[in-house]
């Protein structure tokens, strides 16, 4: 039998499916700001190349209450799902993605028990980091010597304000690679007490594109003082999770 | 005096204010008068609110016509028998609307509390009838935010402020009793009225008649399956604060037996393994639905409401005593047993959630804050502790009275329920 599990988010749309319980497919494509047209286009390709569809659906995301079909869960329990497949043992998740950023606590059963989400804020959520790196132009090169600068304290955390302060820096001639840094450590240190919050963590499962940003992952575990741990394909887990549960 | 006379009478912005209530039919119609399943005896209250800015302000006119006052008031501990005691009227006029805030933000900061900016604004754009057939603003001294706000409101309005302790200890007690007593004064020397051992017993008799009709409604929600809608009674304890307090007494008990009937044979308005909902935190006033119409529309059923449109407001009556002075004392205990967050330490509010989450037999708990609210925006730590303790399923929810989040609301609502009933 077949499972599928897709996740309509507002950056990216995620299809995860399922057979038997292993994983034959899964495909990520921009949501365009239509992620229910997108959603409809991963299912097509994914019916021309294996001919059906999954007996199965499970849709999650922002745009799920408007895809035509599939059972509609919301997605903190499709992440928690979808995680606790990869990290029985570990009970916490930070989720940094596009719009929005969310704690889950979940128990050893894999059962969400305690969520907290920010979506009203950009600071603090993936597009944070996107806008003000987009802005910098930044070479694979400059990326890596940030692994290794002194950062600088940023201290405005809104996106508009932490922009102009960055402009500011670089004008008076900070090197680059130190505001680089100096934005992730500014950053992990919001989303680590954003994290305890709701808990300390033993060691954190992190998700989402966010994930992705290894100078990120470090910073947190240093701000955390814990080990962070990543999911292949961070971004797929909540997808996986809607598979899982379908 | 048809109603457009009134309002003329009233000195409104009439163009305003048919504006502000253009969407007002279409909004009640879907969330109330559509839904299945409703009591008959619902057709009051939504006939108070189908004429909603006519007829009781007809009556609060002609009751000043024939000498008497009206006093708008923004508190639950604002003692309301005193008033009525006078043959005045006394209103709860908080207000819960988007439409106004940005006027209040005419004269007040973006990031306060949105019902005092809703507040301000009407008062401000001219739009609300009761604040126009009113004498006098009864403000108090809870937080910050409203205790300043008195200051401005006093130059639209007159506006008497009682000084309410921050404790609860003996010498606070003392200072709130003599408040109780300068307000007596006060609504004497106004309404031109002595107070009396008659009048003040007849004053507490109809406001505890108030309370009681609105604990036996809170009563009943805690059977399974709940027998009437958490919407519904949170619009019941909205109206609460102006409707004639006997006819409004009378029809509530009404309702109540009609529920009485519908528990006995054991009728709900959901399933009976619905997930309930106990809410908390800050007021919700008229009109702001938002937040039960999503709980109940994610398939939930809100059970109970710890809040001031809520148990807050009825929870303790005024014990009757013989000569004014006992009464005044008395009058003066009831408000000091209600746990507001302006109040610390607040520990009684804690037991109050539990108690309640227990006698109702709720599933989960949702802490709603409004906005900018400092006193239960930080107070709602203990309640996520207590909760956590207690193994409650818990959620912090802060929004304010606009439709734009109910996206983001509905996701996190929808999530608490999965894990609730996972
Ligand atoms: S929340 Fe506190 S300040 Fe506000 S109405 Fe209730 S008792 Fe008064
Ligand atoms: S909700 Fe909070 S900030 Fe607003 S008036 Fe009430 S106590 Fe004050």
């Amino acid at each position: 039998m077949k499972q599928a599990g897709l996740d309509l988010g507002s950056v990216n749309t995620k299809l995860v499916v399922l057979e038997n319980g292993e994983r034959v497919y899964s495909q990520v494509i921009p949501s365009r700001f239509d992620s229910v047209q997108a959603g409809i286009t991963l299912i097509n390709s994914y019916v021309e190349k294996h001919g059906e569809k999954p007996e199965k659906l499970v849709v999650t995301g922002y745009g799920r209450v408007n895809f035509p079909e599939g059972r509609v869960i919301t997605e903190i329990s499709c992440q928690g799902r979808g995680c606790h497949a990869y990290f029985p043992e570990q009970m916490y998740i930070l989720d940094l993605g596009g719009q929005d950023a969310k704690v889950i606590k979940k128990n050893p059963a894999g059962k969400v028990v305690q969520f907290i989400m920010n979506d009203k804020c950009a600071a603090g959520t993936g597009r944070f980091l996107d806008v003000i790196l987009k802005g910098l132009d930044l070479t694979a090169d400059e990326l890596d010597s940030a692994a290794a600068a002194k950062p600088i304290p940023i201290n405005s955390m809104c996106t508009v304000f932490a922009e102009s302060e960055v402009i500011t820096m670089l004008a008076k001639g900070t090197p680059k690679p130190e505001v680089i840094a100096g934005l992730f450590k500014s950053t992990a240190k919001r989303l680590a007490n954003f994290v305890e919050s709701v808990g300390h963590p033993e060691c954190l499962i992190f998700t989402g594109g966010g994930a992705h940003y290894s100078l990120l992952v470090r910073f947190l575990e240093q701000e955390l003082k814990e080990k962070v741990v990543i999911p292949p394909e961070p971004e797929m887990t909540a997808a996986l999770g809607a598979a899982l549960l379908a | 005096m048809d109603n457009r006379e009134l309002w003329t009478a009233l000195g409104m912005d009439l163009e305003k204010h048919d504006d502000f209530l253009a969407p007002v039919p279409a909004i009640f119609t879907s969330l109330f008068l559509d839904r299945p399943n409703r009591p008959n005896a619902m057709g009051y209250f939504d006939a108070v609110v189908g004429d909603v800015h006519g007829i009781r302000v007809h009556e609060l006119y002609a009751q000043k016509e024939a000498g008497a006052k009206v006093f708008s008031t923004f508190c639950v501990y604002v003692p309301e028998e005193i008033v009525v005691a006078t043959g005045s009227a006394s209103i709860g006029l908080c207000a819960g609307a988007q439409y106004t805030v940005s006027s209040g933000e005419k004269v007040l900061p973006r990031n306060l509390c949105p019902l005092i900016k809703s507040t301000m604004g009407f008062k401000l754009d001219r739009i609300c009838p009761y604040f126009q057939v009113s004498d006098w603003v009864i403000g108090e001294t809870t937080c910050d935010g409203k205790k300043k706000a008195w200051e401005i409101l006093n130059e639209h309005i007159p506006t008497y402020v009682m000084e309410l302790p921050q404790k609860k200890d003996a010498k606070d007690a003392r200072l709130w009793e003599e408040e109780v007593r300068e307000f007596a004064s006060f609504i004497e020397r106004e309404t031109k009225v002595n107070l009396t051992a008659e009048n003040l017993a007849q004053g507490i008799q109809t406001i505890n008649n108030k309370r009681q009709a609105l604990q036996r409604l809170a009563n009943l929600r805690k059977h399974k399956p709940a027998p009437i809608h958490g919407l519904d009674v949170l619009l019941i304890n909205q109206l609460s604060f102006f409707d004639d307090p006997v006819r409004f007494a009378a029809q509530v008990n009404a309702l109540c037996d009609e529920l009485d009937l519908r528990v006995k044979e054991g009728i709900g308005v959901a399933p009976v393994d619905a997930p309930r909902i106990l809410v908390t935190g800050t007021p919700q006033p008229l009109p702001a639905w938002k937040l039960h119409a999503l709980i109940e529309q994610a398939g939930a059923v809100v059970v109970g409401e710890e809040t001031c449109t809520g148990e807050r407001y009825y929870k303790d009556v005024t014990e009757p005593a013989d000569n004014v002075s006992d009464m005044l004392t008395n009058i003066a205990k009831r408000p000091l047993k209600v746990n507001c967050a302006c109040f610390t330490p607040n520990q009684g509010r804690m037991e109050d959630i539990t108690f309640m989450a227990e006698n109702l037999k709720a599933d989960a708990v949702i802490d709603f804050s409004l906005q900018f609210c400092q006193p239960y925006g930080v107070e709602s730590y203990f309640v996520g502790n207590e909760m956590e303790k207690k193994s409650i399923p818990f959620l912090r929810l802060e929004s304010d009275f606009s439709a734009e989040d109910q996206g983001q609301l509905l996701t996190r609502i929808e999530a608490l329920l999965e894990m609730i009933r996972a």
